[in-house]
């Protein structure tokens, strides 16, 4: 059994790094209520335990692999030109610590 | 109580390769921030990894080395968590499927005994951005993002401080001499984290795991481990637990330090990288890595004891790949030399280098004129002394040791007949030294050798002179 | 008066020398800034002018030269902001060009707009992007929908203003809005247009698709945008571009077409109904066997909940690089790098995707991978095994967009919904077939009640695109429906 509550949802939006209004938590509530509900009558499906996971649409694989060779690279200017705060030719930050 | 410690290693190795793991991005030290960038090490939106073909064989090949099996279809996971260093805000691994698993390496011990390190698996993934902390902010430079690296995580079956420094002293040889990397711990292209715990002899049961971090040399590895089961047996005895946490090892001090406690494990959400589709390594693919994979030390070693150095001499020797370079060179030269190669590399040459602390490949003395300057030693055409200062001369310039010799007017006598005149010369000017050594006084003969040296201002060969005058007096 | 024509139009204008590719555009950017559907983020209006004015001698066998185009606002265009309809991105100049966007210049087609869409292709409303609802031409009441999530271009290539609009379809993104504004959609098999450049939202759903309005416009389209892309998509197909423009010439006798009972149970307007099986006539009249199949409804039925799980999981991965450091608005933050990703993100993320974040990390985590990521996973092979079981006998299958011609604007609808009424939830998320299993698909419009155009789906087996093509082709010719647009109603 699935198991999720305010606490747990806050904890995962959390942890994606942004917050959400109570109202917006509340709607994200019932939505797990629907979803997982879903999700949990489908483990009944019959034959889902003789197929594998399906990571990509049909079976496909390659054998090529990139030579090591060194490639162009952006300009300076382009690689800082949308970060917001640029100093001594790098991304700033507050301090990082540990 | 007796405790035994429980020791699992994992080990980031950065590659050498020309391009990064994911683009083609060049990959240099000390270049200018931020310019060896493209559009994936720094993530912008809809950029897709590409994976590196030598990134691929240098894996293939640390893998053989570790006896591991190596899978012939390569995966890549998704490693999903936010920090200031990770672009993508995920890293790309090999989570579920690293190409290398269930390997060992054997490692031998001070006392002559032999341990075999259990590996668990060997994966490849990239390195991260470098972050320059300052005193109230933090840069971000992206040169390093996407660096390709190898991870290897150790089985925890290493039981002490030496074991580790040894497990992985034999990681670095094999990525060093396989060219996957510089290993160079100092500088962090190659990085050890250790777990250590202890528990009762005898017990199946893992104690609680203390993470250390921070460790540069591999005799580090062994101080810091040495400390921790110390610090953790005392720990226990007094009746206080272990607790989870992380510590790096403090230099100066001697000790490890805590760096932070452990929260709960974080959950990385791993899943299939849906923008690499499997990649299918043919048999010949892989054999062809192995089989061009530059010669290992271990495979050296064999070779060296066989041209005639000692197990110790083939492994000191080992120790430094580029002094073993030099040392192959020699080898190429004249293989029976070996011992005569070594000799000077260890001692005259390795001597010159701390000296200057300098490496190898800024000695401008050539293989083919060391050999050269050997040979002369070889034919007692120079004294042992004459060729040290000789050698002195080639370091400037690696100017030809013939000329060198002759430009100081070094050449040694080795002439019988004229070594034989001057015989008789000193020994008419010192008649006493003919009584001396019909009384059973040898130093007689010394003492003659010694004018002879003084007369020709030590250009004559001593060997061939102290031959000549015993000659001379056995017939007085 | 250029406005409303195919490519095949305007190309034959271009190289007669009737009209020229600046003349072309020049009139496209006037109607542009004429809209009233909200359908644009960013007109591009002196660089589109700047190329058109190089552009002077036509090239004969070239389709696209001198043809303007419209492209959704998540494809990376060098130069040209691109928000993916987000505030998180709203000021992102990207220094790269797209694959289809690098191919387009070469072909010298003329970039005009950037056009909205749902907030970074993740809803399939029309009413979740930065910039608000954008409207469906075709109801100037503003009561209906376009849909989503390329509401922009679609709007706008109804609107007649370019031939062509790129779009992306994760679910059924191309598709879906085609039927709302009656016009051809298509979504190749994946791997056959390079991915490179679009925003990412759910890699192993994620396909470049396109409106045109008519099917030989599609095909000579996708012979420019297929192949294989080595050096910037791994999932890039390598097998070689078919000849589709040429391929396409309405032939398919002997082809052996499906229609699957459960999805057609949900068509709720009698027209929908009429229409369709008028529709198999003309196909059976053209030479093609066909015949009803039948698919699991409870499999069907598991295409919404599925499509959630893995479209959501994907999706928190691949935007976790918009973290206000490297690009996107810095809301401020200045104690952690913590609190600069968690300002950015907060503020720059709409309500809707922050949920669906939330519920595709949930879904990957340790404990719930099973029961959720993988058992979607797993669901999702069984349904795409039964598809390709059905493909193995059929050429193709045909199915309604939808089961309505028309679809109200409702708050919320791209909330997560107990839908109890399964034939609903099947015939209004069936087009995700197709992404589950990255077969070619093509919405093309079949009829138009009361002033509402609506468009059928073609399904077919991976790479067979021809057929797809071919079958379409054939609906087009006999319902004298080809090249709809809002102006086209009004004259």
């Amino acid at each position: 059994m699935l198991k999720y509550d305010l606490e747990i949802i806050k904890k995962c939006a959390n942890n994606l790094m942004f917050d959400m209004s109570e109202k917006e938590y509340q709607v994200l509530l019932k939505e797990f209520e629907i979803i997982t509900k879903q999700m949990e009558l489908l483990g009944e499906i019959e034959g889902l335990n003789d197929v594998t996971p399906m990571t990509f649409p049909f079976d496909v694989y390659t054998s090529y692999l990139r030579e090591d060779a060194e490639g162009e690279c952006l300009e300076k200017e382009e690689v800082l030109m949308n970060a917001k705060d640029v100093l001594d030719g790098q991304i700033k930050l507050p301090k990082v610590v540990g | 109580m007796n405790f035994e410690a429980v020791i699992g290693i994992e080990i980031h190795v950065e590659m050498k390769t020309k391009s990064k793991m994911f683009s083609s991005s060049p990959i240099a030290f000390g270049k200018e921030a931020n310019t060896l960038v493209q559009p994936l090490d720094i993530a912008f939106p809809g950029t897709m990894p590409i994976v590196n073909k030598q990134a691929v064989i240098n894996a293939i090949r640390v893998s053989h080395a570790l006896n591991m099996e190596i899978d012939h279809e390569l995966w890549f996971d998704r490693k999903n968590y936010f920090y200031s260093d990770l672009p993508k805000g995920f890293q790309i691994t090999q989570d579920k499927r690293p190409i290398g698993k269930n390997g060992y390496v054997d490692v031998k011990l001070s006392d002559g005994s032999v341990k075999r390190v259990e590996i668990e698996r060997l994966h490849m993934e990239e390195d991260t951005c470098k972050q320059l902390h300052m005193a109230d902010y933090t840069l971000l430079d992206y040169n390093r993002a996407g660096t390709p690296l190898i991870e290897i995580v150790s089985r925890p079956n290493i039981r002490s401080g030496e074991e580790a420094m040894r497990y992985v002293e034999a990681i670095k040889s094999i990525v060093v001499f396989s060219d996957v990397s510089d290993g160079k711990m100092e500088e962090g292209s190659l990085r050890c984290d250790v777990n250590v715990s202890i528990r009762p002899c005898g017990s199946e049961k893992f104690g609680t795991k203390v993470e250390v971090k921070n460790l540069n040399s591999t005799a580090n590895v062994q101080k810091a481990i040495d400390f921790e089961i110390k610090r953790q047996t005392k720990l226990l005895l007094s009746g206080i637990p272990v607790e989870q946490e992380t510590r790096r090892f403090d230099e100066m001090k001697r000790e490890t330090v805590l760096m932070r406690k452990k929260t709960d494990s974080v959950d990385y959400k791993y899943f299939t990288e849906p923008n690499i589709v499997p990649i299918r390594l043919s048999n010949e693919f892989v054999e062809n890595a192995i089989r061009t994979c530059p010669e290992l030390a271990n495979e050296k070693l064999v070779r060296y004891i066989n041209f005639g150095l000692s197990e110790e001499e083939a492994t000191q020797m080992l120790q430094n790949r580029a002094l073993s370079g030099y040392f192959e060179h020699c080898l190429s030269i004249n293989v029976k030399r070996a011992k005569l190669y070594w000799n000077w590399i260890m001692g005259e040459i390795l001597g010159y280098l701390n000296k200057n602390a300098i490496d190898i490949s800024k000695l401008k003395v050539t293989p083919d004129n060391l050999d050269h300057l050997i040979e002369m030693l070889e034919k007692q055409d120079l004294s042992s002394n004459q060729a040290k200062i000789v050698f002195e001369k080639m370091t400037i310039d690696n100017k030809d040791a013939s000329k060198i010799v002759d430009e100081l007017g070094l050449k040694q006598n080795s002439n019988e007949d004229e070594i034989r005149a001057l015989v008789d010369e000193v020994i008419a000017e010192f008649p006493q030294s003919v009584i001396d050594y019909k009384a059973g006084k040898d130093r007689a003969v010394g003492f003659l050798v010694g004018q002879i040296m003084k007369k020709t201002k030590g250009k004559v060969n001593p060997a061939v002179t102290s031959k000549i005058i015993i000659e001379n007096l056995k017939t007085k | 008066m250029y406005l409303g024509k195919t490519i095949e139009e305007l190309h034959e204008l271009l190289v007669n020398k009737m009209v020229t590719p600046f003349e072309l555009t020049k009139e496209a950017i006037d109607a542009l800034k004429k809209d009233t559907t909200n359908a644009i983020e960013t007109i591009c209006e002196k660089e589109a002018l700047d190329f058109a004015k190089t552009l002077v001698d036509p090239e004969f066998d070239n389709l696209l030269w001198g043809i303007p185009y419209i492209c959704k606002d998540n494809f990376s265009t060098k130069g040209i902001l691109t928000t993916g309809s987000s505030n998180i991105l709203k000021d992102y100049v990207p220094v790269f060009d797209a694959t289809v966007i690098k191919k387009l210049k070469e072909k010298k087609a003329v970039l005009i707009c950037k056009s909205t869409l749902d907030e970074l292709a993740m809803g399939g409303s029309g009413m979740t992007g930065h910039k608000g609802i954008t409207y469906n031409p075709y109801d100037s009441s503003h009561t209906y929908r376009i849909g989503g999530s390329s509401c922009g271009s679609a709007s706008l290539c109804a609107q007649g203003i370019a031939p062509l609009a790129l779009g992306s379809d994760t679910g059924d993104s191309v598709r879906k809005p085609a039927t709302f504004s009656g016009l051809v959609g298509l979504k190749p098999t994946w791997g056959r247009i390079s991915r490179f450049g679009l925003f990412p939202f759910a890699p192993s759903l994620d396909h470049v698709g396109y409106f045109t309005r008519s099917v030989k416009d599609s095909a000579f389209v996708l012979e420019v945008l297929a192949g294989s892309d080595i050096e910037h998509d791994a999932t890039s197909s390598p097998r070689e571009v078919e000849k589709y423009y040429s391929l396409v010439n309405g032939s398919i006798k002997g082809k052996k077409i499906a229609y699957i009972k459960e999805i057609n149970k949900g068509i709720r307007d009698q027209v929908i109904k009429d229409r369709f099986d008028y529709c198999l006539d003309l196909l059976r009249k053209n030479g093609a066997i066909v015949e009803e199949v039948s698919l699991d409804r409870n499999l069907l039925a598991s295409l919404y909940p599925v499509y959630m799980i893995i479209s959501c999981a994907e999706a928190t991965s691949n935007n976790a690089n918009l973290d206000g450091i490297k690009f996107g608005p810095r809301i401020g933050g200045e104690t952690s790098y913590q609190e600069v990703m968690m300002k950015a993100r907060t503020a720059g993320f709409g309500e809707l995707i922050k949920r669906r974040f939330v519920i595709g990390s949930y879904s990957l985590l340790r404990e719930n991978q099973s029961v959720l990521f993988e058992r979607a996973q797993k669901v999702r092979h069984l349904l795409v095994n039964k598809v390709n079981d059905i493909l193995k006998e059929y050429d193709a299958f045909i199915a309604p967009c939808s089961g309505r011609i028309k679809s109200e604007f409702v708050e919320n609808s791209d909330n997560v919904t107990d839908e109890i009424d399964i034939d609903k939830m099947i015939i209004e998320n069936h087009l995700g077939i197709a992404n589950f299993a990255g077969l070619p698909s093509i919405s093309i419009p079949v009829g138009i009640d009361n002033g509402f155009p609506f468009d059928f789906n073609i399904t077919g087996r991976a790479f067979e695109e021809v057929n797809v093509f071919n079958i379409a082709y054939v609906l087009e010719n006999e319902l004298n429906l080809k090249n709809l647009s809002v102006i086209k109603g009004e004259r």
